[in-house]
């Protein structure tokens, strides 16, 4: 993108310039054309209108439903009729009934619903353009208020930091482990963070599937996947560049593993947060139980590189805290302003920062490999790995 | 918000959060703010739509208002507008010759208000006009089809085969007289059955033919009302989205129809509901005589409910003893609250 930075003189830097503005010019020239000419021979008027509406917040009042919507079609949208539970009901549009291409509008209802029953919304835009959405249990939506924001942080405590403590509690017992336990632990990491990213993943492309056209959501998964991925591979190799100690490198590597788990349970911590706020998480106590055993093994993820080493507890608890706490934020963001796209991204992320971090298990597997080949051990551990949560996934779905 | 089942672990995860919420004593907001609901009364200034002196809760009904002048027809006056013939001539035999112009053509119709319904119509209307003629007297309608597609008349009546509008396709741009005559005396429909039948009816090529008795109905009436019920499929997915009377859903709810105490009011009511099996009309405070399928001068019940299917019709004669605001609607409630809702404002 950049012009030769050798060629000093000013007359090849222009000359440079120019060459590069030319396609521009003539993209102008061509736009123009398409504009003045209405299509320049090409038919540009679809058959029927082509239209989209992306429901991206609703809010839940005593007496009132309030849904933050988003044309995501390739024109203008003009919302004209509203029916709810098969009835045509009144509502208000802010700050217009016509909603520009990738504008918001807020459509506001008073309505008598009714605690924990379902809802189904027709919005009919003037070409008569059905666009639906489902309230699956109606509830009131929490708004961001002292108690509110306690129940989140306890909501991102029982879901993230928890499990993730609990996890770390395992150190002193672990120490005592030989190499090739050691060597099963890695190996067990590696296939828990595996299935992590394979199950973000595939959570990130089924939220991508449901907004709206323009934000590209399979796109958006693979920006977010990639690019972390890329980051943290770059800061690692700058960390062994530095060219600390063996230990050192170990100790980095337990802290990458938090900031991916942290990162996956941010995505996680958001997905909670919106389903709770508005109603469709469903009551059980037994259900928290399940799910701190199986994110117990993120914790055990974590401290696994550093098992060989005396690490400060000081850095155990930075760790836990790392992977365990971003899920509080993410319940905050999720539970207060909740945006899917974001939650489509924020998902991507933590599968890109899992991803990147069983490749750098695998390296540091690889090191001790080449003084002791356990390939079996490898095997076994991460299959175990994987089977660990698949098996807890059984039990609480 | 459907963005969040059927997701596999957050689905567990979501579920696991609330679980957290019932162990965690700090989550009174929430709770409190659950209590709430269970009386979501709104606040009395909250009735934005004209509808506050009510007091309770919204209605269900339109925003905004359907153009009639842009429609070029309005519900208001199709319930009094009876066509007795463009031309009325004495035959050589002593029967009555009546009429009509028809023609069917292709037109965008605000059915609901800011939505436009691109419909088939008679004669630029829906439903179309409503033809009214005396036993016996005979029938001549100069159809033509102005429309881009084929389409027919086929009324409902008794007729020769090849007056039955079914075989004998009208293209597009080509004429057709249908010449019969008027029997039996009752209340009848007429619609185009060019196939697939339900899109053409659908579309709004209906309307009604009333027959009178030879000597007329043995009551004089002092108000006579054509109300032809439908649905509005405007997505065309082959279901209904709104259901109407005299074709714009909520039309007599905003428009409530006058009558006077005392005055004896007759309905001629035509069920052309496509892709639902059974209508109803339902009068509040009152009973009517009802006449199943006009064809009878004895009526068959005294009621305030009648179920019918589709293309079933008949007539009601009613009287209000009391002054007031009465709402008549379908009694498949649904219709009621997607468009099938009048009110008839009955004055001293």
């Amino acid at each position: 993108m950049t012009t030769t930075p050798t060629q000093t003189t000013t007359g090849n830097g222009l000359k440079t310039w120019g060459l590069f503005l030319i396609p521009v010019v003539l993209l102008a020239g061509v736009i123009a054309l398409f504009l003045v000419t209405s299509g320049a021979g090409l038919n540009v008027e679809p058959a029927a209108p082509i239209e989209g509406l992306s429901f991206e917040r609703t809010i839940l009042r005593a007496g009132e439903i309030e849904f933050h919507v988003r044309n995501s079609g390739p024109q203008d949208l003009t919302l004209a009729q509203v029916i709810i539970n098969e009835a045509v009901w009144q509502f208000e549009v802010s700050p217009s009934a016509t909603v520009p291409r990738l504008g918001q509008a807020v459509i506001h209802i008073n309505y008598p619903w009714v605690e924990a029953e379902p809802y189904t919304i027709l919005v009919f835009s003037t070409n008569a353009v059905p666009f639906e959405t489902v309230i699956e249990a109606a509830t009131v939506t929490a708004v961001p208020d002292g108690g509110t924001l306690l129940s989140f942080t306890l909501i991102g405590l029982y879901v993230g930091v928890i499990p993730v403590f609990l996890g770390i509690f395992w150190f002193p017992a672990l120490r005592q482990l030989g190499p090739r336990w050691l060597m099963f632990l890695m190996a067990l990491t590696a296939g828990l963070l595996i299935y992590l990213g394979i199950d973000a993943t595939s959570e990130a492309l089924e939220l991508a599937a449901e907004i709206g056209g323009p934000f590209q959501g399979v796109g958006l998964v693979g920006l977010g996947i990639v690019v972390t991925f890329l980051l943290l591979d770059a800061i690692s190799r700058r960390q062994v560049n530095v060219g600390r100690s063996e230990a050192d490198q170990r100790l980095t590597i337990a802290f990458m593993i938090a900031i991916g788990i942290g990162l996956h349970n941010l995505g996680e911590g958001l997905a909670i947060g919106a389903a709770f706020s508005v109603g469709a998480a469903a009551l059980g106590t037994f259900l928290v139980v399940g799910f701190i055993l199986q994110n117990i093994t993120e914790g055990l993820g974590i401290i696994a590189p550093v098992l060989k080493d005396r690490p400060a507890w000081l850095n155990l608890l930075w760790m836990g805290l790392i992977g365990g706490a971003p899920a509080i934020v993410g319940a905050w963001i999720g539970g207060l302003s909740y945006w899917p796209p974001l939650g489509v991204f924020f998902l991507a992320i933590g599968a890109g920062a899992v991803f990147e971090v069983v490749y750098e298990i695998f390296k540091l597997i690889q090191k001790d490999a080449a003084k002791r080949p356990m390939p079996l051990t490898l095997f076994a551990g991460v299959t175990v790995g994987m089977l660990l949560l698949y098996v807890t996934g059984l039990l609480i779905k | 918000m459907s963005t969040t089942h059927n997701l596999s672990r957050r689905g567990f995860l979501k579920a696991g959060a609330l679980g957290t919420l019932g162990l965690a004593a700090g989550a009174a907001a929430l709770h409190s703010g659950r209590a709430h609901a269970q009386d979501p009364t709104p606040t009395p200034d909250g009735g934005h739509n004209g509808h506050a002196d009510g007091g309770m809760i919204d209605m269900p009904g339109f925003v905004g208002d359907v153009d009639h002048e842009a429609n070029r027809f309005n519900p208001s006056d199709t319930l009094t507008d009876f066509n007795w013939g463009d031309r009325v001539s004495t035959l050589s035999s002593g029967q009555t010759l009546r009429e009509y112009d028809f023609f069917a053509g292709d037109k965008d119709v605000e059915v609901a208000p800011g939505i436009l319904f691109p419909a088939w119509t008679y004669n630029g209307r829906i439903p179309g006009p409503t033809i009214r003629a005396r036993e016996g007297d005979h029938i001549r309608i100069n159809f033509l089809n102005g429309s881009e597609h084929p389409h027919t008349m086929h009324f409902h009546g008794v007729h020769p085969a090849n007056m039955d509008g079914v075989y004998e396709v009208i293209q597009p741009g080509e004429r057709f007289v249908y010449e019969f005559d008027a029997e039996p005396f009752g209340v009848h429909q007429y619609h185009c059955h060019v196939m697939p039948l339900a899109k053409h009816i659908a579309k709004g090529l209906y309307g009604a033919f009333i027959v009178d008795p030879k000597d007329g109905w043995p009551k004089k009436a002092d108000r006579e009302f054509i109300m032809v019920m439908a649905g509005n499929d405007i997505d065309f997915d082959g279901g209904n989205d709104l259901y109407n009377v005299n074709f714009i859903p909520f039309h007599y709810d905003r428009h409530p129809i006058k009558i006077k105490v005392g005055e004896l009011v007759r309905i001629f009511l035509v069920n052309m509901l496509e892709f639902d099996l059974i209508n109803s009309f339902h009068l509040h405070a009152n009973f009517f005589y009802w006449y199943p399928t006009g064809t009878s001068l004895t009526p068959s019940e005294y009621t305030d409910t009648i179920i019918l299917g589709q293309a079933q019709r008949g007539m009601l004669e009613f009287t209000y003893r009391y002054p007031g605001k009465y709402m008549f609607h379908a009694h498949v409630t649904e219709f009621a609250e997607l468009g099938w809702t009048g009110v008839i404002e009955v004055e001293a």
